[in-house]
Order: structure tokens, then C-alpha cells, then sequence
């Protein structure tokens, strides 16, 4: 009997699986694949990679000082072989650390059969059982595509199959201009392909601040990445070494697109695989798995967390639900408030984001403030010959309380962190401006967002208003 | 604009008062509503509002004066607001010999560097002649100790508490946490913080006020200024006054009927409904002419018999009891206890009763008749020396003629001060009370 098994070794099942053993618990874990989930092994540890490769590729060609002859390009085949090692890298130092934990870590595919039940079909074959007290699903998800659409895995791919091709299409349409297509978008533009992202809404990356995403827009225009807008796919067919998209914009008139391979990151859909909801009477929302505040299923002893769940999938909203399912079963509390939850893009530009954007604020009603911070002013920028940038505060005006950031430039998401630490630290506007920063650094930038929402901007010419 | 603090009208009776505590100094910033000063009479200890919000700029009658009511006592300015001229140089002095460091009208300042010379005894702050020394060696000011000893004379420990940096508890709190209990005005004190290590967060804050709010065993609940001078005051009438019961058994029908009858002429001609309370107040008052001791109050070793009749009422709120009192209830007529009822009971609901209103009364009716309540005893409402309960209105059987017979009966309850009201003479005034109820149409004749 363990204290606690785990359906998922991902970012939200093996936080979880630590803070468990940490803490004295018998723990768990039925990983099919690799440990570390959809994040580490196709998601956004490879494309970390790939957008790092590019990205030093981009600034070579840029720099007004690196000279020689000669072409700088990318080999495709060594990239993903770079980024194969970084995977192996990372899930075998997770594997070490479950290990020193003591967590058990079986390798197969886990099935809820009951409360505190799990069946397993081992690698091997063989099926073996487990009791435990308590139970955590943590199966994560995967691409989501369109009943229509038939991946073939070569000329129509999902992420899982496009990180690890080794070869580029001369012209890619990615269905889907949210994060993964920008992120994918950035990454082939710089490989050389033509793209075309194809999306069903009036902007891309929906949900973010609307003059982040404006700044995010122009930037892939720039850079020759075609966006529509507006744009319902209707048919994806591939022959003769070609892929033919139909699609519909908003007048109504329907097109076709030829190229070589489409990307389709239209979101994604929870792993229900083991899981028979409607056998195990176990309640659900939509596609995902329904919880309470506690991460509890209505099954007694069963949790669920991550991107089974739905909500924000992101896995460090997984690893923080991870964290605190831990701390309910052991009979403490600990809550995950999604406005403290970052949100990164990672394209041409980083996009780091936290809480509600300026509209949101508006249409709550909210007496706001906004601070805002050109990257252009900030020495760090302009040293590292990476000027385009925006730091936007957006707080409370009669209480301080920051309500969102949101940053677009180099180290976008490094730099919400520390807005996230204040807000979850409950901190005003005014503290974000009062903590001395380095000079010169990027970090500045923040603080300069802060003091400008108090009108107090140092390195920001005097504001016309 | 400045806003001028007086001394208020503490009741009829009442024509001086004392400061026994300034809870502010000059220079504190004040709530609108927020206890800055008790004054004391001979008959009450009354905590007084501030009637603005702002800075306490000057503080006029210092503690332990004598000055009449309506005296100006203090003047509230606006922040950035300059003290008008006009009161500039306005002082009452205090009273001789009796100075204490913490009651005088302006802080000593807290001076930040030793003073250069030794600070020398004077008569005004009592100090054992160790500590003295201490103080001196130190360097510490000895009008800024606060004495603990008998008599509040300043000891040795004093001056080494004094000595001691002052080491606030660090109370950790997030900034939104602290700028929203500023705002709700929530004390952090005892408040349980569940962010890293103990951190109070906004949300500890939300709970505490909703516990607060919340009935339930087990916490502790600061009492409003209502409660504390509720609590005051009955401590004080069950301590000072000996108190005696009576009860009676009042038929009600006769009352009721009589009420029913003249209830559409009353109505047609005055545009008022009269309630069974308002014929009630009515014959009380008119009681009280025949028995005025009830309508006494004891002074030192006067019994005073006061020459108005006014009957409060209680009225119960959320945060507790008012009693506002109808005013001549003897000389007006019924249509003008009921108007007074009407607008005293109102006003109260609202908080705007004046300070006269709350303090005229000479005799209370405390009625729980929409209440499942027998009878009952009451604390009389000091420095009043009677107050009548009366019970629910009940069916009883009775022998009328040698014949049983149902009876409306309401049992009413009456409390005096035993110390000037006998009780043959409390007995006589409860059944003359009783007759005058049973037989309303005699009773209310003239009214």
C-alpha cells in the first residue's frame, strides 16, 4: 500500500511526487514515456532550444560588428540533435532525484481501475497493480486537432512530430496563431521556410494585453511571416508531395493554400487514456477532469491536476498544482490562484505576462493606473542591440495593487517573474518601484514601469498628458 | 474648515462637566465618529465623538477642569489646514497641582539628544529618587516616562524601560494587507497570517472580518463605543443602585378594546395610529404625577424629584439598545407621543439622536410583548430610579362572577432604586398603573 500514486510524470506529477516524499510519503509514479511530460520532451524545453539556436543564428546575422565571409546557417539535423541531449540531459537528472527521494517510478501505461486502485501495463507486457491512499491524475495533455484534419506525421504534423523532424519545408502553414504557432512560426521563419499561420480568431494570441499583441504582430510582419486573421480552415488534404489547405476568412470566400507541410497547433486536448470517466462515475468539465479547490475529484482519495484539468496549460501551473495538492492531502492548504500564474511567448520577441490585461481591468470596473517602460531607454537594451520592447504595469489606482504586467522584448519572461513574486507577495505598484535595481540591466525596466505608473519615470522623457 | 469640539449637552439635569481622558493628543489625525475625549458628570461618564474627520490641531479644556457644558473643548482643522488665529491663544489652564506629564494639553516633546543640563526635580512629576538618578546618568527626560508606581510616580524600572529601544512587535503584513486594514480600519493585531512565515495577507485580513461578522464560539469581538457605555452603565446602575422588584398582572382587554374604538376618529383626525405603547407612555407619565418620586434621581445625599417627565423607550439595534426619551410625556397629548416615538425611533435606527434626546429621559419602559417573554426584570437606566417591563400579552383563565373566563393578560414588571423608593411606595405605584390601564377611558379623559 503507498501513500500516494501518481497517474503522470510530468511537470505537475513529479513536483507533486517530491513534495510527497519530502514530506514522508510512500510514493509512486506511472510514467509511459519519459519523466517530465509534454514540457520537457515535446514542448517547451525543445522549443527553448530551437528558439535559443535561431535566435544566436539571428543576431550573428544582425550584429553591426561580427564580420568574416561565408554563410552562418543552421543545420537543422544538429539542432534537434543539440536539443535531444538537453532532453536526455534534464529527464535523466529527474530521474536521479526521484531516485534519491525514493519515489518508485514504474515505467507503463497507469489505469485507474477504482478509488486508491491503479492497474499498469508495463513496457514490458505484463500488467501489475497498485493500492494507494491517495491518488493524483496528472496525465497532461496533447495536441488537439480538428475532426477534419489527418495527422500523417510528415507533410500534416502536430508539435509532437515536428520537434523532432530534422528536415525544414520550404513553405509551412501553421493552423493556429496562439502561443505554440508563434513559437513555431518563429522558429521556421528563422530556418529558412516561408509561413503562413492560419487563425480562426481576430488576433493572435487572444488573450494577451492588445498592445502586446499589436507590437507581437508587427514584428512577425516584419519578418515575413504572413498572418490571416479571421481565417476558418475548412479542408486539409495532402498529395503529390503537397499539402492543400481550404479555408474561409471573414468575407466569406473561400481560398486555397498550397505548400509544403502544415503545422496544426490548434490547442490541446486532455490524456484521458486509463481514465474511464464514465465507468468510474468520475465527473468532468467540458473534455477535462472536474476538481474542486482542493485539486479533489468527486472519486474519494483522487486528485487531478496540470493540464488534465484545463484551465491555464502551462507546466508551471501544473508543478505549482503539484505542489499544493500535496499540501491538501497532508492536510494543510494551499491555493493556486490563477492572476499569479505567468504566461510566456517565446517568437521573434518574449512575451511575459501575469494577471489581467488593461481592457479586463476596464471592464471589471476597476480604477486603474498604467505604467509603461520603453525597452529603447533602457541602457541594458540598447547595450545588447535588442531595443524593441514595452513594459507595461497596470495597477489599482486607489489601492496600489498591481493587477498585471505585461512585457514584450529580450527576457520578457524572465523579467514577470519578479512581478509575480510582488503580486503574490501582495506588494503595491510603489513597492515594485522602490527595490533598488542593477545597472545596467533589463531588470530596470520594471522598476521604471513602476515609478512611471506613479508618474515618476527616471529614464523616460517627461510625459505630455 | 475648522471644526469646533464642545463639551455636550449631557441631559437636562446637567450643566458642567469634566474631561477625565483626552484619547488623542494635538497633532493626531481623528476619524469622523472616532472616541477622542471622556467627560464626566455627576451623573454619567460619556464618551464623546469627534464630529469631523482631521487633525486634532488644539485641544482648549485640558482633563480634570470643570467647564460647562457647550464649552468649547477642542478645534479639528483639515490636513494642510493652518489653526485659525482666533484660537490660537484660547486656553483653559488646568487645575493646580494635580498635573500629570500624560494628561497635560501639549506633549512633552521626545527629545532625541540628551538634554544638557540634568533634568531637575520638579514638583510636577513624582519620581523615586533611584530612579531620578538613573534618568539623570542617562540622560533620559523624565517628563517622557510614564510612571508605574503608586500614585503613578515614576520608578526605577520605569526609566529603564524608557532606556530600552523601543522594540515594536513587527506585526509582517503584505502592503495591499496594510493599506486594506488602514482602509476597513481591522486592527492586525491577532491576526493569524498565512503567507511565508506567518505573513499577513489580504485575504487573513478578509477572514478576520468576516469572523468577526460571523456568529460563533470562541473569538474575540472588540465591543463598539454603544457596547462599552451599555456595559458601563449597567455595571454602574447593578452596583450603585439596590434594586427591587415588582409584578403585577394588568388585564389588557380594557386598553385594547378602548384603543380599537378611537382607532378610526384618532386616525381621521391626527392622520397617526396610535400603538398600545403610545397609550402606555401615556399613562405612565400620568402615574408618575401621582407617585413624582418615581421621577427622582439621587445626588450625593439630595434626592432630586425632576421637573420634567420623560419617558424613554428602548429601541433595540443591531450594535445594541438605544432609549431615547419622549419629552413631557405628562403635558403632551397623545397625538404628540406618537409623533415623538415615531421620529425618536427613526432617528435612532438612522444614529442621528442628539446627545439631549438620549440623556433627558427621567423614566424607561422596556417592552418585550412581541417577544414569547412572561415577565421580566430590568437594570434601571442610571441615573433613572424606575423602569417598567411588560411582558407578552397572554390568554388566561379567570373567575369572573363565578364564572371562568378567558382574559387577556399582560404581566408588568417594575424595578426601582430601593435606596429612595420604598417599596409599599413602588407597590402603590404599579397598581395605581394597573387602575389607570384597566380603566382607559377614565384614564385617558382629558388627553
Amino acid at each position: 500500500m503507498y501513500d500516494l500514486a501518481i497517474i503522470g510524470g510530468g511537470p505537475g506529477g513529479y513536483v507533486a511526487a517530491i513534495r510527497g516524499a519530502q514530506h514522508g510519503l510512500k510514493v509512486i509514479v506511472v510514467e509511459k514515456g519519459s519523466l517530465g511530460g509534454t514540457c520537457l520532451n515535446r514542448g517547451c524545453v525543445s522549443t527553448k532550444c530551437f528558439i535559443h539556436d535561431g535566435k544566436t543564428l539571428e543576431a550573428a546575422k544582425t550584429s553591426q560588428v561580427i564580420m568574416g565571409t561565408g554563410t552562418l546557417l543552421i543545420d537543422p539535423g544538429k539542432m534537434v540533435a543539440r536539443k535531444r541531449q538537453v532532453v536526455k540531459t534534464l529527464v535523466g537528472g529527474l530521474g536521479r532525484i526521484m531516485e534519491s527521494q525514493g519515489i518508485e517510478v514504474v515505467q507503463g501505461k497507469g489505469e485507474l481501475i477504482a478509488p486508491g486502485r491503479i492497474r499498469v501495463g508495463m513496457t514490458g507486457g505484463s500488467i501489475k497493480e497498485y493500492e494507494a491512499r491517495h491518488v493524483i491524475l496528472a496525465t497532461g495533455s496533447k495536441p488537439a486537432v480538428p475532426s477534419f484534419i489527418e495527422v500523417d506525421g510528415h507533410y500534416i504534423q502536430t508539435t509532437d512530430e515536428a520537434l523532432d523532424s530534422e528536415d525544414v519545408p520550404g513553405k509551412l502553414a501553421i493552423i493556429g496563431g496562439g502561443v505554440i504557432g508563434l513559437e513555431m512560426a518563429c522558429i521556421y521563419r528563422i530556418l529558412g521556410c516561408e509561413v503562413i499561420i492560419l487563425e480562426l480568431l481576430s488576433d493572435i494570441i487572444i488573450n494577451e494585453e492588445a498592445e502586446i499583441r499589436r507590437a507581437m504582430r508587427i514584428l512577425m510582419e516584419q519578418r515575413g511571416v504572413k498572418v490571416n486573421l479571421n481565417t476558418e480552415v475548412r479542408e486539409v488534404v495532402a498529395h503529390d508531395g503537397k499539402v492543400e489547405i481550404t479555408y474561409e476568412n471573414d468575407t466569406g470566400r473561400s481560398q486555397t493554400l498550397e505548400g509544403d507541410r502544415v503545422l496544426v497547433a490548434t490547442g490541446r486536448t486532455p490524456v484521458l487514456e486509463g481514465i474511464d470517466a464514465g465507468r468510474l462515475g468520475l465527473n468532468t468539465k467540458g473534455p477535462f477532469i472536474k476538481i474542486n479547490d482542493r485539486f479533489e475529484t468527486n472519486l474519494p482519495g483522487v486528485y487531478a491536476v496540470g493540464d488534465v484539468v484545463g484551465g491555464m496549460m502551462l507546466a508551471h501551473k501544473a508543478s505549482a498544482q503539484g505542489e499544493a495538492v500535496v499540501a491538501h492531502i497532508l492536510g494543510g492548504r494551499k491555493e493556486v490562484k490563477p492572476e499569479l500564474i505567468p504566461r510566456c511567448t517565446w517568437g521573434f520577441s518574449e512575451i511575459g505576462s501575469v494577471g489581467i490585461t488593461e481592457e479586463e481591468a476596464n471592464a471589471k470596473g476597476l480604477p486603474i493606473k498604467v505604467g509603461k517602460f520603453q525597452y529603447m531607454n533602457s541602457a541594458a537594451a540598447q547595450a545588447m542591440e535588442d531595443v524593441t520592447g514595452l513594459v507595461k504595469i497596470i495597477g489599482n489606482s486607489e489601492t496600489g495593487e498591481i493587477l498585471g504586467a505585461h512585457i514584450i522584448g529580450a527576457h520578457a519572461t524572465d523579467l514577470i517573474g519578479e512581478v509575480g513574486m510582488a503580486m503574490t507577495m501582495e506588494s503595491a505598484v510603489e513597492d515594485l518601484a522602490e527595490a533598488v535595481r542593477p545597472h545596467p540591466t533589463l531588470s530596470e525596466t520594471v522598476m521604471e514601469a513602476a515609478m512611471d505608473w506613479s508618474d515618476l519615470a527616471i529614464d523616460s522623457p517627461k510625459k505630455s498628458r | 474648515m475648522a471644526t469646533e469640539v464642545v463639551v455636550p449637552m449631557l441631559g437636562i439635569t446637567v450643566e458642567k462637566g469634566t474631561i477625565v481622558e483626552w484619547l488623542k493628543s494635538e497633532g493626531d489625525l481623528v476619524e469622523k465618529g472616532e472616541i477622542i475625549f471622556i467627560v464626566e458628570t455627576e451623573k454619567v461618564t460619556t464618551e464623546v465623538e469627534s464630529p469631523a474627520s482631521g487633525i486634532l490641531a488644539k485641544i482648549i479644556v485640558p482633563v480634570g477642569v470643570e467647564v460647562p457644558v457647550l464649552t468649547l473643548a477642542a478645534v479639528i482643522t483639515e490636513p494642510g489646514e493652518e489653526l485659525p488665529a482666533e484660537y490660537a491663544t484660547r486656553a483653559i489652564e488646568g487645575p493646580p497641582g494635580k498635573a500629570k506629564v500624560k494628561t497635560q494639553g501639549e506633549q512633552a516633546p521626545v527629545s532625541t539628544t540628551p538634554p544638557q543640563t540634568p533634568a531637575t526635580p520638579t514638583g510636577s512629576i513624582e519620581a523615586v529618587p533611584a530612579a531620578r538618578k538613573l534618568a539623570q546618568e542617562k540622560g533620559i527626560d523624565l517628563k517622557t516616562v510614564s510612571g508605574t508606581g503608586p500614585g503613578g510616580i515614576i520608578v526605577i524600572h520605569d526609566v529603564e524601560a524608557a532606556l530600552k529601544p523601543r522594540v515594536e512587535p513587527a506585526v509582517k503584513v503584505s502592503t495591499l494587507a496594510r493599506k486594506l486594514a488602514e482602509k476597513e480600519g481591522i486592527p492586525l493585531e491577532g491576526i493569524e497570517g498565512t503567507g511565508i512565515r506567518g505573513r499577513i495577507m489580504q485575504d487573513d485580513l478578509r477572514r478576520a472580518a468576516e469572523e468577526k461578522a460571523a456568529h460563533g464560539l470562541g473569538k474575540v469581538v472588540q465591543m463598539n463605543s454603544m457596547r462599552k457605555v451599555i456595559a458601563r452603565r449597567m455595571a454602574e446602575s447593578a452596583v450603585n443602585a439596590p434594586h427591587i422588584y415588582f409584578f403585577t398582572d394588568v388585564w389588557m382587554e380594557p386598553i385594547l378594546d378602548f384603543r380599537q374604538d378611537i382607532l378610526p376618529d384618532f386616525e381621521k383626525k391626527f392622520g397617526l395610529r396610535p400603538s398600545v405603547n403610545d397609550f402606555l407612555i401615556k399613562a405612565v407619565a400620568l402615574n408618575i404625577l401621582d407617585f413624582p418620586i418615581l421621577n427622582a434621581t439621587l445626588k450625593g445625599e439630595e434626592i432630586h424629584i425632576l421637573p420634567e417627565v420623560n419617558i424613554c423607550l428602548a429601541v433595540a439595534l443591531p450594535e445594541g439598545l438605544m432609549v431615547p426619551a419622549i419629552a413631557n410625556a405628562d403635558k403632551v397629548g397623545l397625538a404628540g407621543i406618537i409623533q415623538q416615538r415615531k421620529d425618536l425611533v427613526q432617528r435612532a435606527r438612522s444614529g442621528k439622536l442628539s446627545m439631549d434626546e438620549l440623556e433627558r429621559g427621567t423614566f424607561t419602559i422596556s417592552s418585550l410583548t412581541q417577544y414569547d417573554i412572561t415577565y421580566f426584570t430590568a437594570i434601571l437606566n442610571p441615573p433613572q430610579s424606575g423602569i417598567l417591563t411588560v411582558g407578552k400579552t397572554r390568554d388566561e383563565l379567570a373567575m369572573v362572577d363565578g364564572e371562568v373566563e378567558v382574559k387577556k393578560v399582560s404581566t408588568f414588571g417594575l424595578s426601582v432604586d430601593h435606596r429612595i423608593i420604598d417599596g409599599a411606595v413602588a407597590a402603590d405605584f404599579l397598581q395605581n398603573l394597573k387602575w389607570k390601564l384597566e380603566r382607559p377611558s377614565f384614564t385617558f379623559l382629558t388627553v
